[in-house]
Order: C-alpha cells, then sequence, then structure tokens
C-alpha cells in the first residue's frame, strides 16, 4: 500500500507542474512510474491493488473512446476519413513493422510493436489542438477524423489480437450474446436510460461506474475479450446519451488511467536486452514516420505541404493507446520499447505542436514560389 | 451569410458563419465547457482567437443582439400578458457623489418615486435585496426596478445633478 501513496503522491506534483506549464503529462508519469520502479529506485512495486486500479483505467479509457464512436457521423466524412486513415495506417504500420522486425522482436511483438507505433495519442492531439488554438485550420477536421480511424483500427486489432483461441465457435457465439443484450438493452430502454442517467442523485455515476465493471469483470470471467465488451458497450450508449454518461465516466477515467500510466511505467524493465539505442532510434523513427504520413496526406487531401506539416505536429505524440497495446499484448522488452517511444514521441509531439509556426518555415524556406507554400501559423483555413 | 456547424469528435461542435464582406467566424463549443472564438479578415492569413467561459459567451451574446447600449444604463422591460398586460422595467445605474455616504432609507427612494433597489453591485461582491439601511458607496452598481413613469421619476429625482 506505501507504494501507491508515493506513487499517487509524485503524481499529483507532477499533474500540478505540467498543468502549470501546460506540457503534456503523460510521459511523465511513465518516467516517474520507471524512476520509481523496477528499472529505477524500486521504491514501489506492483501490487494487486495497484493492477486493479490500473485495470479500471484501461477500460474507462475504452468505454470513453466506445462512446465517442457514431457510426452515422463516421458515413457522412466518407472522403476525407478514409483517405487520411488508409494513408496513415499504411505508412505507419508498415514502416513500424519493418522496424521492430529487423531490430530483432518476432513476428507478433513486431505487429504489437507496429500498432502501437501508428497510433497517435487522441488525448494529446485534442490538447494540443486546443491549447494552441489552431480548431480553425482546416488540417483540424482532417486531425479528429484521423484520430476516429486509428480508434477503429485499434478495436479490429483487439478482434484479431484477442480471437486466436481454442473454441472459436463458442467465443464467437458468447460474444454475438452479449453484443445482442447491449443493442436490445440500448434500443428498447433508450429512453429508461436517458432518463435514469439525467438524475441528479448518486443514481447516474453509480450506474455508470457499475455497469462498466460489471461487463469488464464478467466478460472476463466468461471468458471474452473485455475490452471489446467495454468499447462494444459505449458504442451502443452512444445512441442513448453520450454525453451524460461521458460526464459521469470521466472522472474515473481521469483518476484510474492516471494510476494505469504510472504503473505501467513501474512494470517496465530495461533489462530486457535490446540496446537502449535500438529502442530510441526506433523512436525517432516513429516520429519521422508520421511526418512521411502527414505529409501524403496534406498533399492529397488539402493540396499543400504546409497542411502535411501541421498534421505532422498534431499527430506525433503516441501515448495511451499505444501504452494499452502494451500492457494488453506486450512482452516485458515490447513494454519498454514502447514505453521509450510514448515518452520521445510525446515530448518532441508537444514542443513542435506549439512552435509549428517556425517549423512550416523551416520546411518551406528557399522555396519561394512554390505553389505549396503556405505562410507560417498557417491560417490559410476553410474556403 | 452561411452558417453551418460541424461535429469534431473528442472536441466538441463548431458553428462557422462566412459574413457578407467575406471575413469567417468560427465558434467551437468544447467539451470542459469553454467557448473558442476565431475570427479570420477575408484578407487575412491568421485567425484571431478568444476563450471564453459559458458565462462570459453569454454576456457577449447579449451585447451582439443589442440588448446593452450601455453598462450603467442596462435595461430590461418585462410585461406579463396573463396578468392585464403588467410592464416592470429593470434598470441598472451607477451612484454618483451626491447619493454616497447616505442609505436608501435616508434617501425616500420608494416614498419619493416609487423604485425598488433590489439589487447593489459593488466591487466583485452582488447584494440582492439590500436592506433600507444599506449604504450607498460612489460607484455602487444599482438595479432599480418599477415602471417606466417610476423610473423616470428616479432618475430626475437621485441621477440628474
Amino acid at each position: 500500500m506505501e507504494g501507491l501513496i508515493i506513487a499517487l503522491f509524485v503524481c499529483l506534483v507532477l499533474l500540478i507542474i505540467t498543468k502549470y506549464l501546460s506540457w503534456p503529462v503523460i510521459p511523465f508519469y511513465i518516467i516517474a512510474g520507471i524512476a520509481l520502479g523496477a528499472s529505477g529506485l524500486n521504491l514501489v512495486q506492483v501490487s494487486e491493488s495497484s493492477t486493479f486500479f490500473s485495470e479500471l483505467g484501461l477500460i474507462f479509457l475504452l468505454f470513453f473512446m466506445g462512446l465517442e464512436i457514431k457510426p452515422d457521423r463516421i458515413l457522412s466524412n466518407q472522403k476525407t476519413f478514409f483517405s487520411s486513415g488508409l494513408i496513415d495506417l499504411n505508412i505507419n504500420m508498415l514502416i513500424g513493422f519493418l522496424a521492430a522486425y529487423i531490430i530483432g522482436f518476432t513476428l507478433t511483438e513486431s505487429l504489437v510493436i507496429a500498432a502501437a507505433f501508428f497510433i497517435s495519442s487522441t488525448a494529446m492531439t485534442v490538447a494540443s489542438l486546443v491549447e494552441n488554438k489552431k480548431l480553425m485550420m482546416r488540417e483540424a477536421e482532417t486531425i479528429v477524423w484521423m484520430m476516429v480511424f486509428e480508434d477503429i483500427v485499434l478495436i479490429i486489432f483487439l478482434t484479431l489480437l484477442s480471437t486466436s483461441i481454442n473454441n472459436p465457435l463458442g467465443f464467437i457465439g458468447k460474444i454475438a450474446v452479449i453484443l445482442l443484450a447491449f443493442y436490445i438493452i440500448s434500443h428498447y430502454g433508450k429512453k429508461l436510460i436517458q432518463k435514469a442517467i439525467n438524475r441528479d442523485d448518486e443514481l447516474p455515476v453509480f450506474l455508470t461506474f457499475a455497469a462498466v465493471v460489471i461487463i469488464a469483470f464478467g466478460s472476463k470471467a466468461i471468458g471474452v475479450p473485455e475490452t471489446l465488451m467495454v468499447i462494444a458497450f459505449g458504442t451502443a450508449l452512444a445512441s442513448t446519451d453520450p454525453a451524460a454518461f461521458e460526464a459521469q465516466a470521466r472522472p474515473f477515467k481521469d483518476v484510474f488511467l492516471i494510476i494505469f500510466f504510472v504503473f505501467f511505467g513501474i512494470s517496465v524493465d530495461f533489462s530486457g536486452g535490446v540496446p537502449v539505442m535500438l529502442i530510441v532510434a526506433l523512436s525517432i523513427l516513429a516520429i519521422i514516420s508520421k511526418l512521411v504520413s502527414g505529409l501524403l496526406i496534406g498533399k492529397v487531401v488539402h493540396g499543400s505541404k504546409g497542411s502535411g506539416i501541421e498534421i505532422w505536429v498534431n499527430t506525433i505524440g503516441r501515448g495511451e493507446f499505444s501504452i494499452a497495446l502494451a500492457a494488453l499484448y506486450g512482452s516485458p522488452v515490447v513494454s519498454s520499447a514502447i514505453a521509450a517511444m510514448v515518452i520521445i514521441t510525446s515530448i518532441v509531439g508537444s514542443f513542435s505542436a506549439k512552435y509549428s509556426g517556425p517549423l512550416q518555415d523551416l520546411f518551406t524556406r528557399g522555396r519561394k514560389g512554390d505553389p505549396d507554400q503556405v505562410p507560417a501559423g498557417s491560417g490559410e483555413t476553410i474556403s | 451569410m452561411a452558417l453551418r456547424s460541424i461535429n469534431f469528435p473528442g472536441i466538441g461542435t463548431k458553428y462557422e458563419l462566412v459574413t457578407e464582406k467575406d471575413d469567417t467566424i468560427a465558434i467551437f463549443f468544447l467539451k470542459n465547457g469553454n467557448i473558442q472564438m476565431y475570427t479570420l479578415p477575408h484578407d487575412g492569413q491568421t485567425p484571431c482567437v478568444a476563450e471564453l467561459t459559458t458565462a462570459e459567451a453569454r454576456r457577449l451574446g447579449t451585447i451582439m443582439t443589442g440588448a446593452i447600449m450601455e453598462a450603467d444604463k442596462e435595461s430590461v422591460e418585462i410585461a406579463f400578458s396573463a396578468l392585464s398586460d403588467l410592464r416592470i422595467s429593470i434598470h441598472t445605474y451607477v451612484i454618483g457623489k451626491s447619493m454616497a455616504g447616505r442609505c436608501i432609507e435616508d434617501h425616500q427612494i420608494r416614498a419619493k418615486t416609487g423604485v425598488t433597489i433590489i439589487a447593489v453591485s459593488r466591487g466583485d461582491t452582488n447584494i440582492v435585496n439590500p436592506p433600507p439601511s444599506f449604504m450607498f458607496q460612489e460607484g455602487d452598481a444599482v438595479v432599480a426596478i418599477g415602471e417606466t413613469d417610476q423610473l423616470k421619476t428616479f432618475e430626475r429625482e437621485f441621477m440628474v445633478g
């Protein structure tokens, strides 16, 4: 229990400092975790209670993601959605996978690393767009839809990784029954749910907490992947009153996710074998690979290199979903590689997003007459 | 004037307005409750941004609709059509030197004019339903309620000179 106290205290201090400086906080939780844990001072060990809290963080993160997925809205944005999303997916997955495989990871490990390599941090991207006041840029819309695309790829990825089990028929049967139940509840119980979640007593908050936890641990108990079920539950509830559920689930997500991040750091073990230099190289490649995909998306969607730079700087940071993949499927070596990647990319990403103006100048300098050239600050928005 | 609204997943809702003169105004209702307002002139490249709280946005909205002319002359008239067209006006005034230093009772405000002072705003604090012994200070903003004629009398008796 002392471990948890130390970890919470450190997180609190970090949170206050980073909010004051408006830096991204996720990498610092992980750095703090590494410093406190097995690879550092060995002050804090992973315990049963910390594992439980971390698990809650993960399931609330995924539940939240599910709430955001609204199929009808995606279909109304098809063109940009698919072209930017597919470029993002293909380039980054491929580069990530090849790099990991060449470094010497196994096929499955490389696949997990490739997914973590591909998926940018939605939290950091959103925070960077809002805090740096970049919402009006035309690229902002492209970027937020890229994040939705990445979420959907993550769901597909989780599905693929979790179906490799013995009794596929029974497994699929169980999932089908649960999904059907979600549909029936959210469809026929819509009015009832809307009424319950909007009461002003303790019912809404307990309903949200209990439902998510019951579904997560219940799925686990009957051998169905809890990650997918929690996302599916969120998506089902998105047709009732997603804003109210988000408001109720947010405190749980915020609190437990911090514990999840710091204890992920604590569990990371850098003595795993892959040289640190290679891990750093992989992280730098993760930054370059988003530059390549960003430039291509800028060219295809907006016809401008400046747009590509803007997309790049806002999507460099890998974060919560990469860590989630590592925690769910990563071996110790994979986890340490992903931890390093998250730390490096998110710190670089947050600073590059802040100073995207000078960065654009750097990339477009000396190319006057280039039709691609966009002024710094990139206010070239809306037509 | 073209207005469109777009949903930004994870961020909020965007409203975008292109004015007749081709300037663009974009307003984002963020998930955290705040509002970001961007304006981009038609010949400009870089938008200007202001971030507002809900209260500030509401205030800005009131100003935009033309309800507020001057800070010390804010006034609203309410008509209750069910009560044989009862009309009540609410008006704000700023207390000058001549009224400062004495209380509501000393001034005999209600007896002389029929107007009731229902609130006083002093610095950052608001006093609703001040007692008759409430002492005015110079610079207090007061909210007075009454019929339009009564308010006119109040202005003549107390606000002039």
